[in-house]
């Protein structure tokens, strides 16, 4: 019984020692094969009970068995341990530079122009305007005669024009939209129409075409109040929530009263910097209260109906809001320019 | 508007100062473009006088001089050479500022101490016309000065007041003068308005009609017409205080008569005209329209034809003038002028700028006649251009004023209620408060409790409705009165895009999404850009719309594609060693239409260059732009003369619409923007990616059976598309064929002559059951049938 006993303590050590040693599945295998095969050395000692006293067998069998049931388990315990390793170098053999860049999709971007216009359509929208556009080559009467400025008016001289033919130009401002909208809409009237525009001129702070975004409100009880909580609400949401507006008295013949707006300047927050020339406030936009002529105009009664409009320049607005010096950087289209822009609209 | 302080002082008390008064002239709808202070550019010139020359120890070129400047004496080293003991010269000491900006101080000359500098005109910025002597070369010599040594330069130049330069804005015609400018000052300080001095005494016993008969023959162009007559006339220059109030506001004094005629219009804002009475034949003056090519020769020396539309002014024989615009040179004020007509007109002011904008001739009078001038002024101009010449002794008035009107009245009144004027402002205006502004500007109100009957002063055509008088009231109430609210008794409205404009958006979002950088290029291209693009002469391309006054040749038409800006703006890069790019631009084209206006069509134009681009990169991102309007499009190859042949698409809608194109860029083309690169472009037509649009999307049944695919390699002559192998396998595929595609097309010379392997992969699925080899054999037998038979395909 002892000698039995010894031979399976003796074939334990060695299993546990060769398996701790084995680094190979294969080995591990060629283990259990010697130990526990048909001709195993545990095989070979199960054999050897009948050789035992029989009051012994059922004792040393138990032994044997043990013995086997805990080979087995240390064979399955150290193949389990080699497969993880093996895994673990794998992952550490695949392992690559993270930091190199990303395939296939790279974003693009927006012209500035288009964010600042989004963004101003945007808070408009969120009070309720809708959005129109017209035709970039308009007619003299749409342009002019609709916007109060007859032929020969004086006020034609505030914007050069280019002709197509002595009644066809291409719009010096989104204003013709206005008489476009009120043809076709009745009151109330709240629409913003951005597009582009066009004037003879060309230096740092003007392009023979550049975008506006003209706004016309039309209804009753409409006031020059109402006209500075819109732009109020607009220039704290396009440039910061502290920002403040100030009228000052102008004239354009389709607003009276009529005003040019003021910003306080989104740089230095109104106390005087270079880009407000020291004074504090910017001018963003001309604005004032529909002039009853445009009105009568398009059918409308100014007895009943009142409003306002308001027309911007996006470049403009870009400019300030991007600290952009030149409005021609604009138009360059440089790639390295254009990809720094990456807003969403 | 140029004005002076002292000038606006003749008219109103003013008790601010200048920059003051600027502000609350801001605030009141004047912008004040400048403030020039004339004693600003010349600091610390004093008047000197030279007491002793001595030659400088150490310079030959160099003298030292002791100059009295009357409360010291200075030592001053020069180089100048026209300088006399017992000169009065001007001396800029120690700290003086000179009008370029140059600081003089205290130093030292070849080791000698000079305490400042001795002037040359020029140093002071004047011209001989200024002041006598100011243009020689050397050291300005006054030695007519008569005030004390010592005494300020601008003193000695009578350089004494304040320049505004106003804005003036294109309603108020009735401000482009001195006195308009006083009457806003009059009303912004709550001060009378002082009138000026248009009392004179007629001298002669002559009355002007016995000099000239006016016949006003176009009384639409001309409502009114005034003479008046001076005889015993001595032209000589005009005084001091007339020849530097001209000077200050830009206007070059000539002689007294002349002078008279530009002061008038400065502070009245009426044009004045002079006739030399000899020059006038007949005694007559006719206000006619010109003959057709009847010529005239015009005070700036030029020669001008003329035609029916324009207004003039002529004797009996000729014209003498071009009404409102210049007088003729022959009969302008000459140095031996003895006898003149004065004239002061209404001209209408369209004609007026009709003939100067038609004559390419601007004058200040033109420039005042466009902007509007009422018919209460010229009575008070002609007045006061007598009073002057009285003032100045240059003349003898003669009896009487000729005054030829149309007699309308330009007095109208508005009528309304002190509550409607609020409810545009929305702010309440005190009704007293409101009156009194209106007053204040001479308004005539009268007031019946919320009612009022408004009468505007003469000249100002600009208040016609409630809406005017409103802002009169607000803008001197003060527009930081007006407090923000957000239409609360106006009705909701609902805000959004329409799905027009939304189609655009999703578009930009698709390019910028798949990498593309948006760019924004002027809609007027070059007229050549349609060479560039090799468009042949009957090419639709061409019909684009021309402008007639372009700001040059390179930007006179209106585009008709976006390629050409496209391709530019790729090569600008390219040029700039920008190594890729990837760019995108949404605008509109232009076309001669039926209609009276061009029509206009939005279209994207995409543009790549680079190393990992080409063709099918484009072509992905146009596929993906397609898919997102729910549009199968097919791809037939383009004729498109700016195009690679081989390497370009046009893109066509079910229907046979075509969306636009892909391609390379011709060679020649990019040659001529200097670029080697291969450039891609494309172009989309957004208005027709709009009407294509499926938008509706229906529940299709997605099969639980698995599929079976086949690959299949087969032989077809080069010539022989995908699209056309990928369309006969559907044919021949039935319904079970659920998916072809693509996936591999292999070339070689030695084996394949002339032809290409293509291989394919088929997915075959049921809705019903799991499909067998059996179910797809026969299918598959039909398909390389109908390859080889339509196509001439071989299998591999």
């Amino acid at each position: 019984m002892s000698v039995i006993s010894e031979k399976i303590q003796e074939i334990l050590a060695y299993a546990k020692s060769r398996l701790e040693e084995s680094n190979e599945a294969g080995d591990v295998n060629d283990m259990r094969v010697r130990l526990l095969g048909k001709s195993g050395e545990l095989t070979s000692l199960l054999r050897g009970l009948k050789d035992i006293p029989p009051e012994e067998r059922p004792g040393v069998g138990k032994l044997v068995n043990e013995a086997r049931d805990s080979i087995a388990s240390m064979i399955e315990l150290r193949l389990a341990l080699l497969k993880r390793l093996e895994l673990e170098r794998k992952i550490r053999d695949e392992r690559i530079d993270v930091t190199l860049s990303g395939k296939g999709i790279k974003r693009g971007s927006y012209h500035p122009c288009t964010l600042v216009r989004e963004e101003i359509l945007r808070v408009f929208i969120s009070l309720g305007f809708s959005v129109e556009q017209g035709p970039e080559i308009e007619s003299d009467y749409y342009n002019f005669r609709r916007m109060n400025m007859p032929k020969d008016h004086p006020a034609r001289d505030m914007q050069d024009t280019f002709y197509i033919t002595p009644d066809v130009l291409l719009r010096t401002h989104t204003s013709p939209v206005q008489a476009r909208v009120m043809d076709k809409s009745k009151p109330p009237i709240r629409v913003v129409c951005p597009g582009k525009v066009y004037r003879p001129d060309d230096d740092a702070t003007h392009s023979p075409m550049f975008q506006q975004v003209e706004g016309l409100v039309v209804d009753k009880n409409i006031t020059l109040c109402d006209l500075k909580g819109t732009l109020e609400c607009a220039a704290k949401e396009l440039f910061d929530s502290k920002t403040k507006i100030r009228f000052r008295p102008s004239y354009f013949p389709f607003t009276e009263p009529s005003v040019e707006v003021d910003v306080t300047c989104p740089v230095c927050h109104g106390k005087g910097c270079r880009i407000c020339k020291g004074t504090g406030w910017i001018e963003v936009l001309g604005a004032g209260v529909v002039n009853p002529a445009v009105l009568r105009d398009s059918g409308i009664d100014p007895d009943i109906y009142s409003g306002f409009a308001f027309g911007m320049g996006v470049e403009r607005i870009a400019m300030i809001k991007y600290g952009i010096p030149d409005m021609r950087i604009l138009f360059e289209n440089d790639a390295r320019f254009l990809s720094g822009f990456k807003e969403e609209i | 508007m140029k004005v002076t302080l002292n000038w606006l002082k003749d008219f109103v008390d003013i008790d601010i100062p200048a920059e003051e008064l600027a502000d609350r002239l801001v605030n009141t709808g004047f912008e004040v473009e400048e403030i020039i202070d004339q004693r600003a550019a010349i600091k610390g010139v004093v008047l000197g006088r030279i007491d002793a020359i001595e030659k400088h120890p150490d310079a030959d070129k160099l003298v030292v001089c002791s100059v009295d400047i009357g409360d010291k004496s200075l030592q001053i080293v020069t180089g100048a050479s026209n300088i006399s003991v017992g000169d009065i010269v001007p001396i800029a000491t120690d700290g003086a500022i000179l009008p370029d900006g140059k600081h003089i101080k205290t130093g030292k000359l070849r080791g000698v101490t000079s305490c400042g500098m001795m002037c040359s005109g020029e140093e002071l910025g004047l011209s001989e016309s200024d002041y006598k002597g100011a243009g020689v070369y050397g050291i300005l010599i006054m030695n007519g000065e008569t005030m004390p040594l010592g005494t300020d330069i601008n003193d000695v130049l009578g350089y004494d007041d304040v320049v505004l330069d106003v804005a003036v804005t294109a309603n108020r015609g009735d401000c482009n003068s001195v006195l308009g400018i006083a009457g806003e000052v009059a009303a912004i300080l709550n001060k009378p308005l002082k009138m000026p001095d248009l009392s004179y005494g007629a001298s002669g016993k002559s009355s002007v009609s016995d000099y000239v008969k006016v016949n006003v023959q176009d009384k639409a162009l001309c409502p009114r017409y005034m003479a008046a007559a001076v005889t015993d006339v001595k032209i000589a220059p005009s005084p001091e205080y007339i020849r530097r109030r001209l000077k200050s506001v830009g206007i070059r004094p000539i002689c007294n008569l002349v002078d008279i005629t530009n002061y008038v219009l400065t502070e009245i804002g009426q044009p004045m005209h002079a006739f030399d009475m000899r020059d006038i034949e007949g005694a007559k003056i006719d206000v006619r329209r010109a003959g057709d090519g009847e010529k005239i020769v015009a005070l700036d020396g030029k020669e001008y034809t003329l035609n029916g539309d324009i207004l003039v002014i002529s004797d009996a024989v000729k014209a003498c003038a071009i009404a409102g615009v210049m007088g003729g040179e022959n009969s302008g004020i000459r140095e031996d002028t003895a006898a003149v007509i004065f004239e002061s007109a209404k001209f209408a002011r369209d004609s007026v700028r009709r003939t100067s904008r038609g004559l390419g001739l601007r004058s200040d009078s033109s420039a005042r006649y466009e902007k509007g001038v009422d018919s209460s002024l010229q009575e008070i101009g002609v007045r006061r251009a007598l009073h002057l010449v009285q003032e100045l002794g240059c003349g003898a008035i003669a009896q009487g004023l000729i005054d030829v009107s149309d007699g309308q009245a330009d007095a109208k009144t508005i009528e309304t209620t002190l509550s409607r004027i609020n409810g545009i402002l929305g702010v309440e205006v005190p009704a007293d408060e409101a009156v009194r502004i209106l007053g204040a500007l001479r308004i005539k109100v009268e007031r019946d409790g919320d009612k009022i009957v408004c009468t505007p002063p003469a000249g100002r055509e600009d208040l016609e409705n409630v809406n005017d008088l409103a802002e009169e009231v607000i803008r001197f109430y003060g527009y930081d009165k007006i407090k923000g609210t957000l239409m609360e008794k106006g009705e909701q409205t609902v805000g959004g895009k329409g799905l027009r404009i939304a189609d655009t958006d999703l578009v930009k979002r698709l390019c910028v999404a798949a990498g593309y950088n948006e760019i924004l290029t002027y809609s007027f291209v070059s007229p050549k850009a349609c060479d560039v693009l090799m468009l042949p002469e009957d090419d639709v391309l061409r019909s684009g719309v021309e402008l007639l006054n372009p700001l040059g040749e390179d930007m006179s038409r209106m585009r008709t594609t976006l390629a050409y800006s496209m391709i530019s703006t790729l090569s600008s890069n390219c040029l700039k060693s920008i190594r890729t790019a990837r760019l995108y631009e949404a605008a509109s084209v232009y076309f001669k239409g039926d209609g009276e206006l061009p029509e206009q069509s939005e279209r994207l134009a995409l543009g790549a260059y680079g190393k990992d681009e080409d063709f099918y990169t484009v072509k992905g991102a146009i596929e993906n732009i397609l898919s997102a309007f729910g549009i199968d499009a097919s791809y037939e190859r383009s004729t498109l003369p700016y195009l690679h042949a081989g390497r370009s698409a046009d893109i066509i809608a079910a229907g046979g619409k075509t969306l636009g194109y892909i391609g390379e860029v011709h060679r020649d083309v990019s040659a001529a923007f200097n670029v080697d690169e291969r450039l891609y472009i494309a172009e989309l037509d957004i208005d027709m990616l709009h009407k294509c649009a499926r938008r509706k999307y229906v529940f299709e049944h997605v099969s639980k059976f698995p599929p079976v695919e086949r690959d299949i390699a087969i032989v077809v002559e080069e010539d022989v598309t995908a699209a056309q192998i990928i369309a006969s396998i559907k044919k021949a595929g039935g319904g079970l064929l659920k998916e072809v595609s693509v996936f591999d097309v292999y070339r070689n010379k030695l084996l394949l002559a002339d032809k290409k392997s293509v291989a394919l992969n088929l997915v075959f699925r049921a809705d019903d059951k799991t499909l067998t080899d059996a179910d797809i054999t026969s299918r598959m037998d039909k398909i390389t049938e109908k390859l080889h038979s339509e196509l001439g395909a071989v299998l591999r």
